[in-house]
Formats: C-alpha cells, structure tokens, sequence
C-alpha cells in the first residue's frame, strides 16, 4: 500500500483567486524518497502541509489525501502526531524548549511515555545523530546546523514512517545543509523512513532521490526518476526551457543543454546514461575528449598562483583612484582573552563593482562587515569608506547616502504595516516633499518588482519578496556603498536571478556592493571579483575567472566538472558552450 | 582556601543532588529562619548562609551580599526604632515619642533575619538551576514545567533577535540622530519591532508544536533525575534535622519575646536538641560540597 496518496486534490486560500493546488493526484511508495521542487509560491508547502492532518492551511479543499489507506482528516491525533514527521524552514522558529535532551523529549511527552521510556528513545536518537555530546547544551549555543538537526532528530525520536521535510536547508550554510541532506538520506536507508522533501538545492537530493515532482502553478509538470527530469524542462532550445530548468544541478543543465545541440550521450556499457554527478559528468567529458583529442590542462601549476599573487601586488594609480573601501592591517577580537577574529586584513574594492567575500563559518566574514560598518572597533589598522574613516565622530557623515547595510533576516528591518509605508519609513528622516517621496517609493516599488504587492503586509511576502522589500528600503537612502550579509540565503534559483538582475542594475549605476556569502555558484556568476577569507585574512582574490580556476575544492560544481581540460570556466553555460563547439567543429 | 576564591557555581556538589533535595533543604532552611526571631537561631543562619555563600560564588558574593542586606539592616533598625515604641526601656525621647532598646534589638534581629533569608535565596538561585525549576514545576503540572522551558528558550532568542535589529537600525543610520526623544522613538520602534517579528515565528513553533503532538490529553514531564542513595542519605538527615527545627519553630522555641522586656532563650534540653539539629540542617550542603572538593584534590 502506498505511504502517501493524494487523489484529485485542489485547493485555495480563502481571499485567493485561483487555486494554489490544482487537481492534483500522485502516490508516495512505502521508504520511497521524493523530492519536490518548484518556484517559490508554486504551492509546495501548501502541498506538504496537506499532508498532515493539523498543519493542514484553511480554505476550500476538495480531493482527498490518504496515509497507509487512511484518510489523513481522520487518522487517529496520536498516529497523526507520532507517524508523520514534519520539519519546517527555520532552525530557531521551530525549537520549543531551553535544553537539547528537553526538545527530544518533546514530542514523547506529548504522547504520554513515561521517563524511563523516553530516555531510552532518546538516548538512541541521540546515538545515530551522533549528538550525545551536545546533549545537555542550551539549545541557544547551537550553530543553524546543529538546530535544524536536533529538529529533525525530534521528530525522529517518535519513529514515524513518513518524514515530510519542506526547504529544510534553506537557512543553512552549504556544509551543514549537505551535513543534513545526509542524515535525511541515512533515515530514508537505514531505517526505511518515507521522505518527502521540498528544496531548492538540488544538487546532492537528486542523487538522493528515487522520484522526482516538479510542480508548477499548483500543478505537477514532472514527476519521474531524477535522470529523465532534464528531458521534462529542457526542451529543444533556449525558448522552449522550462524556467525550473534553472534550478537543476550543474550537471544535468549542461547535459541537456548539450544533447539538445546535439552533442554524444554519456555512454555506459553502450547505453546511454544521464550523468547525476559532478563524477559521471567528467566521465562524460572525458569521452568526449577522447574522441575530439583534447588535452588536459594542469591547472593546478597554472592558476593556483594567479589569484593568490594579487594580494600582494601594488595597486597601480587606476586602482588607488577608483578605490572606494580600503582597510588596512585590520586586527579585531571580541574581548582581551578571545583569540584574533582578523589578523591584519587588508581589502581594497573598486568603485561600482559588485566584490564578494566567501568563506566557511566563523572565520569573520560577518565581522568584517560589522567593522566596516562601524559596529565593531578594531584594535589595530584602519578602514576608509569613500574617503571618511570609519569611527564614531564620522557616523552621522558615514550613514548619510554613503554606506547602508542590508541585514541576513529582512524581518529586521519591518516595522509597517504595508509594503508601500514600510518604504516610506525609511524616508522619514529625508526632507522631501511628500509629493516627491511618493515618486520614490513608486520607482522603488517597480525597481524590485514588487508593485504588486505594495498593500500587503511585509509578512505575508514570500522569503524572495521580503528580501527585496528590505533591499528596497536600504536603497531609499540612497547608498553609495551597499553592504550585504548572505544575501541569496533561503532564495530560490529564479529570485537569486532576479536579485543578481538587481544588483547588476546597481552597479551599473556606480553603486559598489561588498557582499559575504557562502553562495558559490551565485558569486561565480554574477561577482565582479571574488576574494576568499579565512582565518582573519584574505588568501585570494580575483575575477571569479582567476579566483575559482586556482581553487579545487572551493569552486562551482561546472569548474569541477570541467577543469581538466577548461579550468576557466566556472558557470555551466560556459562548459556547455565549450562541449558543443568541440563536438561540432570536428564534424 | 581556594573554594572561597572563584566559588564552586554550578558545580558544587550539592548542587548534583537531585532538586527534590535541594528544594526541602531551602525550604526547611528558609523557613526556619522566617519564623525564628532570636539572637542565637539567626547569628546560625545568619553566619551559614555567609558561608555557603561564599563557598558557591566565591569572593564575589562579598560584595553583592552586602550590597541587599546592608541597606535593609539600616532601614529596618531604623524603622523599628522610630516607629514601634513598645518596650520598658527606655533610651530617649524623640520630639515626644519613646525610642525604646526593645524596639532597637527586635530592628536589628528582624533585618539579620530579612538579610539571612535574602543570602540564603543567593544561594538558591545558584543551587536551583533552569532544568531543576522546570522539573519542579513540571511535577506540579507538566504544562507549567513546559512552560518555563519555553520562556527561558525565549530569552536568549529575543536577545539574540534585538541585536540583529539594533545592528540593522544602526546601519540605517538610525542611531546617529542626537536627542531623548529621538533616542527614545528608537528604542520604542526596535522593540515593535522585536514584537512583530517574534509574533510571526511564534506561529511557526506552534505549528511545530502540534504537529509533534502538543494538545493530546495525558502529557508527561520528561527528566534527567534519578534518586541516587546518596539522595536518600542527605533526604533522611534533611528531612529529621528539618523535622525537628520545625517542631521548635511550632511550639515557639526558636524565638523570643521582646515586649516590653526581652526575655533570654531558655536552655533546657530540648532547646539543646532543637539548636544542634538546625545547625545540623544548614551544615549540610557545605559539608556535602566540602566532602565533594576533597574527592577531587585525593
């Protein structure tokens, strides 16, 4: 019997005017793993929140949804509870209790157990999580990583047979999402769990998967094995691209790029087979070398020096002129006996240029930001911004339409009760007109593509949305220099477009963005100049070109593929370009 | 000696006890001492509750302890002085009321035992940390127990979550205009700030709530407490020392009169086994967390 199946299911919000599912019917086999995949708003949570009986949204429903032969709206509340796990976007929203043992314990006492049962279940959870030595921790020292698992491991502990997780590792940083992402895939093997998983990284689950969905306006356009979802949304040519063709892992967009132009299949004991990994896409390339003689580059003597070798030229007089950030030997620590966050940073960023700083956790990205920005003091080295130096006296200076920073969590900066006077505030020190104020705000509006929505409450926007409404109140003030702190964090492939659209716009009006990411596939593509930080300084830095092509671990899922024979080409597009013109000038 | 230094904290011995111990231990010790107005009683109290004091936060405590109790000891002498004027003896006379010695000693003996219980709820707070206060509650009533859980969750989140806010203000430029008012304004809006934001997450933990069960009738408190033969040991010479300062506390023996002369305690012998028993009781954390340091130095 099927864990999950949905019959004939359609939905709608109550003020909405059309459904957001729409007749939607498909079957979850027992320790099946599915992922699901769409744009932001295309009704992948309302979907999965139909799934479990008291998550279940309001509004007018018909078809039915039935768990092992049940009828969801009627299952048992203890099955309901028990059986079916549910795990949301935000590791802290989700988190009810101060101790790790006590969030644990959460959903068992609910059911009722007694004490010596429920730290029986625990202790075992907390085994094959492997958190036995966090156990005992507030839950408030954990990293996201940490939470979100503990939240999965919560849900575990009641041991049910169908986990249903939606964006889970929206919120992290990609170690601890694929960190995460494998413990799901442990569960689903290991203990035979049915998962069913919304996300937008895609690219490790559709090794994972068995089955794929691809859902579009409350519709399922695809639904099939993870190798055959490329032939669903790539089409013959650029036009015919389904826009969640986009969202595809790096591989499987070159691949069905390619056989589309009508480059060779990848060849498995002759029959053709779709590379999933970043390994079967180079074994692909490697035929197509083979046959078309290609010879392989040694990137590592070539480029490892290239990009490391500009920190330490001196700027030519070009560079000093257009230089609109410049810190110089930073030292900063938190306190007189924590060790040194930065040790004699230097960055220099260009005017009008979109620089982005990568790197892993806790190695000072975010301080770095806060030192520029004034929220921090160094103990050592300077920092100048548009020729004024960072310090206390220069504040009012600073802020006043040169400097403005957008914080990781929009939700920061809301305080109206529409999207149209939540931008109005931010002019509310200015001393314009009102009149003039008004025309802001509208050009604001259309700028961020955001019109539409300008009655709504800032929370009732989707995560994209609120992201741009803040990005759209910070530019009110008109900053020349805009700071960025994980901007891309919890976007979905076609709001990252859409922002670096943004961004790209700005620039191109001279404003410079200094941005802190852990998104290496979105800087690759739209960075100006890349520089990696770690342990409190910067070891390269150049043109993603120069920077990902002398980086082997820390580089695009396209440059791996592709960096034995092409090691400057980091965006997909380019090893597709580069695939087809092999195999075609040869013909 | 080092204990005195740094203090013990959390990791005193005692403090590895089970909460049940611990709370009847501060309840026998509280109590007592709130019912228990003379010299002798509280000089005990007043003398361990120092000590223990000591012992758990080190030379910290020094001035922390004197900062609460000094102040009361003053006013509470002086109001009892200036206003009660029972009492024979007579030291003066202010604008035409009698300041009597009588109402100065009963001051001075009700502020040591105001002080006494003070220092002793310092250690309390030391003693009784978050998980135990939640285990407590929740055997009274699991939901109380869950929801002391959920506000000291709380705290540190909204903390974390106003500095977020602040930071974002701040690189608004939203804090460089000068002024009370316009600091105040700003305050006022992180906080509903703070507000709005917490109220929308707070769906999303309901959510995660129920959907882990919360609601189904017949909910349990989970805890990591065990009752060790340790635990019994100290609950059977708690529960008996207690036991018996109670029953003094009852028949009156733990104080004395001061109105209108003050009357000295009567030593007899149960008064002996009444003295010896409550000194017992409050002895024993320290020597419980005096036996626990010298296990570590061996």
């Amino acid at each position: 019997m099927a864990a999950i199946e949905v019959k004939n299911l359609s939905f709608t919000y109550p003020t909405a005017e059309r459904k957001a599912l729409d007749d939607m019917s498909f079957a979850v086999e027992q320790s099946e793993f599915v992922v699901l995949c769409g744009k932001s708003g295309c009704g992948k949570s309302t979907l999965l929140r139909h799934l479990k009986k008291n998550l279940i949204p309001y509004g007018e429903v018909s078809g039915k949804v039935f768990y092992c032969g049940q009828d969801v709206t009627e299952i048992d509340d203890r099955i309901n509870a028990a059986q079916i796990g549910f795990v949301q976007q935000n590791p802290d929203n989700q988190l009810v209790t101060d101790k790790v043992w006590h969030e644990l314990a959460f959903g068992l006492e609910s059911l009722g157990l007694d004490n010596q049962s429920i730290k029986r279940r625990v202790a075992e959870m907390a085994s094959f999580f492997d958190i036995q030595t966090w156990f005992r921790k507030d839950v408030s020292e954990l990293s996201g990583g940490q939470k979100q698992l503990l939240n999965l491991a919560s849900v575990m502990v009641m041991q049910p047979k169908v986990l249903i997780l939606d964006e889970p590792t929206s919120q992290l940083d990609p170690i601890a999402a694929t960190e995460f992402l494998k413990t799901v895939y442990r569960i689903n093997r290991e203990l035979g769990t049915t998962v069913i998983i919304s996300e937008h990284r895609l690219e490790e689950l559709f090794t994972m998967a068995d089955k794929v969905m691809v859902m579009d306006k409350g519709r399922i356009i695809a639904c099939d094995e993870p190798w055959n979802i490329g032939r669903y949304l790539g089409g013959s040519d650029e036009e015919s691209r389904h826009p969640m063709f986009y969202g595809m892992p790096a591989v499987m967009k070159i691949y069905s790029a390619c056989r589309a132009a009508g480059v060779p299949g990848y060849m498995r004991k002759d029959r053709e087979f779709s590379p999933l990994t970043i390994r079967e896409g180079r074994l692909w390339l490697e035929q197509i070398a083979e046959n078309h003689n290609i010879p392989e580059v040694d990137s590592s003597a070539l480029n490892a020096r290239a990009a490391s070798d500009k920190i330490r030229q001196k700027p030519t007089k070009n560079d000093t002129d257009n230089e609109i950030i410049n810190i110089k030997n930073l030292w900063f620590r938190y306190n007189k006996d924590s060790g040194d966050v930065l040790r004699g940073l230097n960055i220099s960023v260009r005017r009008g240029e979109l620089f982005c700083l990568l790197g892993g956790n806790g190695v000072g990205k975010s301080t770095t930001l806060k030192a520029i920005s004034g929220n921090v003091t160094a103990q050592r080295g300077s920092i100048t911004v548009d020729g004024l130096k960072v310090k206390k006296d220069n504040f009012k200076e600073l802020f006043k339409n040169r400097l403005a920073m957008l914080p990781q969590n929009p939700q920061a900066l809301f305080t109206e009760i529409t999207v149209e006077e939540e931008l109005m505030e931010a002019l509310y020190f200015s001393n314009f007109s009102d009149e003039e104020k008004a025309e802001r705000i509208e050009e604001m509006l259309d700028r961020m593509e955001i019109s539409h929505l300008s009655k709504s409450h800032p929370y009732d926007l989707s995560g994209g949305e609120q992201q741009r409404l803040a990005l759209g109140k910070i530019l009110l003030l008109e900053p020349k220099i805009l700071l960025l702190d994980e901007p891309t964090k919890g976007l979905d492939p076609f709001f990252k477009i859409t922002l670096a659209g943004v961004l790209k716009k700005l620039t191109e009006e001279g404003v410079t963005i200094f941005m802190v990411s852990h998104d290496v596939e979105f800087c690759a593509e739209y960075a100006d100049r890349c520089a990696m930080f770690f342990d409190g300084d910067i070891v390269s830095v150049g043109s993603p070109k120069e920077f990902f092509a002398g980086n082997n671990f820390y580089t695009t899922s396209a440059n791996r593929i592709a960096r034995k024979w092409l090691p400057e080409a980091v965006t997909w597009e380019e090893v597709a370009a580069w695939a087809e013109q092999v195999t075609m000038t040869d013909n | 000696m080092k204990i005195f230094k740094d203090g013990l904290g959390e990791g005193s011995t005692f403090a590895g006890y089970h909460p049940a111990v611990n709370l009847i231990f501060f309840l026998f010790a509280v109590g007592i001492t709130m019912f228990s107005m003379s010299p002798a009683f509280l000089a005990v109290t007043l003398v361990f509750s120092w000590v223990y004091s000591l012992m758990l936060s080190g030379r910290k405590a020094i001035k922390i302890n004197l900062l609460f109790t000094v102040p009361v000891i003053i006013i509470m002498a002086l109001i009892n002085t200036l206003f009660n004027h029972n009492g024979a003896t007579v030291l003066f006379y202010l604008a035409g009321n009698r300041i009597t010695l009588e109402a100065f000693i009963s001051g001075v003996v009700g502020a040591l035992l105001l002080s006494s219980v003070i220092i002793w709820f310092g250690c309390f707070n030391v003693i009784m940390s978050s998980d135990k206060l939640i285990y407590i509650f929740g055997k009274a009533a699991p939901v109380l127990g869950l929801t002391l859980s959920m506000v000291f969750r709380f705290i540190p989140l909204l903390k974390s979550r106003f500095k977020e806010i602040n930071l974002g203000q701040r690189c608004m430029g939203r804090h460089v205009e000068g002024g009370r008012i316009a600091k105040l304004r700003q305050a006022v809006k992180e906080v509903s700030i703070l507000i709005s934001w917490s109220l929308e997450a707070a769906i999303e933990t309901s959510d995660s709530m129920e959907a882990r069960g919360y609601g189904l009738p017949g909910r349990t408190s989970f805890h990591l407490f065990r009752m060790k033969p340790e635990d019994w040991k100290a609950l059977a010479v708690i529960g008996v020392t207690g036991l018996i300062g109670a029953a003094g506390c009852i028949m009156g023996r733990t104080s004395i009169l001061f109105y209108p002369k003050i009357v000295p305690m009567q030593w007899d012998a149960v008064m002996i086994v009444i003295f010896i028993a409550y000194c017992l009781l409050l002895s024993i954390p320290i020597i419980i967390d005096i036996a626990g340091e010298r296990k570590w130095q061996q």
